[in-house]
């Protein structure tokens, strides 16, 4: 029984090891965007300054 | 028709979800008990059911790598990089459960956690082949080139599927035979939670596919955008 619950465990931890993965990277793309977004909402106010 | 899209996603995520769980009470209780002398061994026979479609998600994966990289050398749009790629990572992902998942079937089985016989070998030799393409990937910075090399690696990497296929009937591997001439491991009442299992990870390897693929366009989108604040 062990070994089953092992084979199962090993194998669902490697799965959401990818899913867990694709989440953290769509939120570093998530933040780099929003990071951009306010980026290009400032640049047209720098310039208005100038 | 993003939203649509959307809807599709969740959708089919639920839907490989729910197959998951149908497929984990069929492997676990509803498959009928092998017919094996020890509780260990029987325990340890249904270990296979997850065990072959993973290798089948793995195979699957490693063909779909192969037509996007023949397809971007052909057209090269990106599309088809984008789909090699999200593919080669998931199929290298799967056959590392493969590896992990049959390494402790053994251990029952054969008394050992590994034998370097050809089955084994080879299973080992093309996860780290994968790897390479995904290292490689990491390796070259202009993108065009990337695209292009790893569809060129992409297809010939995918020699190792056929041979890791056919390793079993070729050489007297340890490893056992499950579909050939002489009948398969398999008993009637067993094939049923087999295939349905085969089904949940197809059905779970497209899911994960469209997810990636998306991941990557966003990640495109963003290099778009950078691109433009910097000209």
């Amino acid at each position: 029984m062990w070994y089953m619950v092992a084979a199962y465990a090993v194998l669902w931890a490697i799965s959401f090891g990818l899913v867990f993965s694709m989440i953290l990277r769509q939120r570093r793309l998530d933040a780099e965007l929003q990071a951009l977004r306010l980026l290009v909402e400032d640049e047209p106010r720098a310039g208005s300054r100038q | 028709m993003k939203r649509q899209n959307n809807n599709l996603l969740v959708g089919m995520t639920a839907l490989s979800a729910a197959m998951v769980l149908v497929a984990l009470y069929l492997a676990l209780v509803g498959a009928p008990e092998a017919a094996l002398s020890s509780e260990t061994g029987r325990y340890a026979q249904r270990i296979i059911y997850f065990h072959i479609a993973t290798a089948w998600v793995g195979f699957l994966a490693f063909f779909v790598t192969f037509i996007g990289g023949v397809v971007y050398l052909r057209t090269q749009r990106r599309a088809w990089d984008i789909l090699a790629l999200s593919s080669a990572e998931i199929g290298t992902v799967f056959m590392l459960g493969v590896l992990v998942s049959g390494s402790i079937w053994a251990k029952p089985a054969w008394g050992v956690w590994w034998v370097w016989d050809e089955r084994l070998t080879i299973s080992l030799i093309q996860f780290l082949i994968y790897v390479g393409y995904l290292m490689l990937r990491a390796s070259v910075e202009d993108p065009s080139r990337r695209a292009r090399f790893a569809a060129v690696y992409g297809i010939v990497a995918f020699i190792s599927v056929p041979i890791n296929f056919i390793a079993i009937r070729l050489w007297r591997t340890q490893h056992p035979l499950m579909f050939g001439t002489e009948g398969g491991g398999l008993s009637d009442n067993m094939m049923f939670a087999f295939f349905f299992c085969l089904a949940t990870f197809t059905v779970w390897y497209a899911t994960l596919m469209w997810h990636r693929m998306r991941l990557e366009r966003c990640r495109d989108d963003v290099e778009q955008v950078k691109q433009k604040l910097l000209d």
